[in-house]
């Protein structure tokens, strides 16, 4: 960071014309989408551990109710005391089996709070609900003979090991890892030819200049160290400004966010390791680019140059 | 010892015509030339192959020994950096103080500080800028530029100086002084080549002359050589 407090003496008159903000605001731009979509990517990774390890390591054993006598809307004494009954067997095989180390019959107000947010509204306390057994495996569980001898012990249980729901949510989360990482690589792409573009057009409005110092005997690279210097000062401040910039975005982020169920939308902690790749990683990954770029860009004007 | 040949050498701008036909000529090392003619003869441009800034389009060039069409291109900066050029347009970075135009080709080749101070403090107060070192090209009068560009041509002590209307735009004490300073240099080894127009410099110093007419290179007129 010497080189911002530090003004270097540069051979060639760069002047901080649009040229110069356009690297500035392009590094920003790119920062800024690149510092958001590792978070999301850091965020999403979070939040799929959470829900996989919540959903992979049991299985959920829904025992549906017995429909109600023509005319009633509520289970008879027997209807009852067969239900749950058959409940019961579930917890006492729970005891038993090997791959199986704990059970817990889910409460009505558990069931009513998982059903009401996608019902949308209140469900009626007389309505029969499904008894739901959550059935913690071990981790030897051999599930197939689980699910076996569940159906012997209890015929029309229904057992859901999450298979399809963690399908699904992998490939939601592998689309929108895919989709960020397209959007940083369309992003990173339009950068560089943004800065190419740019330090293009510096030759070309430098050009005596650039002329004068070959003919006083520079290098190529000497004369390139020039416009990367300058490329890179545009750039830092552009990466500075993008991480400040995603910085207000996650906090504004965060305090929406923070009112959302826990249930669907687990508090993404971060380690302070992964706060500080974070914001390095991008900052590094405009300087590496600015420089690269600049070099890259002018060495090939030059090596076509007396 | 010839320090620059030119044999049946041609130059063309793109798909122009010939600016320069049939040019051959030798400079021996610690001669003092001047290449005179009209306006548009072709003096700049024969500078411009001179200094490496201009392929021929056919001819041979040695420069130093060595053939430049068989030169890698990685091996014309150090080339370059033993030719002192003063540009017409003195070709100043306009951003920077005298001192710094001046330091430049000490910069390029990799001097220390302190012995660029040392050296660049000294000519400057030489060529009468030595209260003007801080000072901007732009403030600059067009004179007190040119000894600029003249101080940058020979700062590094180079072996070859060629210099384009170095006194074009300075009062005649001035020019006599720098025609000196360029004197001094050849004294030391240097070998000198000065494009002018000035008929009164020429007859007043008397050195051999490289005359172009038409893109021709003309018989030298006499005059005494002082060391070819």
């Amino acid at each position: 960071m010497k080189f911002l407090v530090k003004k270097h003496r540069s051979d060639i008159a760069f002047h901080d014309g649009a040229g110069a903000r356009l690297i500035t605001w392009m590094t920003g731009l790119m920062v800024f989408f690149i510092t958001l979509a590792l978070t999301a990517n850091l965020a999403l990774s979070s939040i799929t551990k959470s829900w996989m390890s919540g959903l992979s390591d049991s299985v959920t054993v829904e025992i549906s109710p017995p429909p109600p006598a023509a005319g009633s809307d509520s289970l008879t004494a027997d209807q009852k005391k067969d239900f749950d009954g058959r409940v019961e067997k579930i917890l006492w095989l729970s005891k038993q089996h090997p791959s199986v180390s704990s059970g817990r019959r889910l409460s009505e107000d558990d069931i009513r709070t998982l059903i009401e947010p996608w019902l949308g509204g209140k469900i009626p306390s007389d309505l029969p609900l499904p008894a739901l057994v959550e059935l913690k495996l071990t981790p030897e569980a051999n599930l197939q003979q689980l699910q076996k001898d569940i159906r012997n012990l209890v015929p029309g249980a229904n057992i859901d090991n999450h298979q399809d729901t963690l399908d699904d949510i992998g490939r939601l989360i592998g689309t929108v890892r895919a989709f960020l990482l397209l959007l940083t690589g369309v992003i990173t792409l339009l950068a560089v030819v943004a800065i190419a573009g740019v330090i293009r057009s510096k030759l070309a409005i430098h050009r005596q200049e650039v002329e004068t110092l070959h003919f006083l005997g520079a290098e190529d690279d000497y004369i390139a160290g020039q416009f990367r210097r300058h490329a890179l000062r545009g750039t830092i401040l552009g990466a500075l400004g993008g991480i400040g910039a995603s910085l207000l975005t996650l906090v504004i982020i965060g305090s929406v966010t923070r009112t959302i169920d826990s249930a669907i939308m687990p508090q993404v902690q971060l380690m302070p390791v992964q706060w500080i790749l974070l914001f390095l990683l991008p900052l590094l990954a405009g300087a590496v680019l600015a420089h690269v770029t600049a070099q890259v860009t002018v060495m090939r004007t030059l090596a076509k140059m007396p | 010892m010839s320090l620059v040949k030119f044999s049946s050498v041609g130059l063309r701008y793109s798909t122009g015509p010939e600016v320069l036909h049939d040019i051959n000529f030798e400079l021996k090392q610690g001669s003092f030339h001047f290449l005179t003619g009209p306006s548009g003869a072709g003096k700049t441009s024969l500078l411009k192959l001179l200094y490496l800034g201009q392929r021929p389009t056919r001819g041979i060039i040695t420069m130093f020994g060595k053939d430049t069409a068989l030169l890698e291109r990685s091996r014309l900066p150090a080339l370059r950096r033993q030719i002192g050029v003063v540009f017409q347009d003195f070709r100043l970075m306009p951003h920077l103080s005298a001192f710094d135009n001046v330091s430049l080709p000490l910069r390029i080749s990799g001097m220390g500080e302190a012995a660029i101070k040392k050296n660049v403090t000294e000519l400057l107060e030489w060529v009468g800028l030595g209260d003007k070192m801080n000072y901007r090209p732009p403030t600059l009068s067009g004179g007190e530029q040119q000894r600029i560009a003249v101080a940058r041509a020979v700062i590094g002590r180079p072996k070859l100086v060629l210099a384009d209307e170095p006194t074009g735009n300075i009062d005649q004490d001035i020019g006599m002084k720098l025609l000196h300073l360029f004197e001094e240099l050849n004294r030391h080894g240097t070998t000198v080549l000065i494009a002018t127009h000035d008929d009164e410099m020429v007859r007043r110093f008397n050195y051999p002359q490289l005359r172009l007419e038409n893109g021709l290179l003309t018989p030298a007129a006499p005059g005494k050589a002082k060391a070819a």
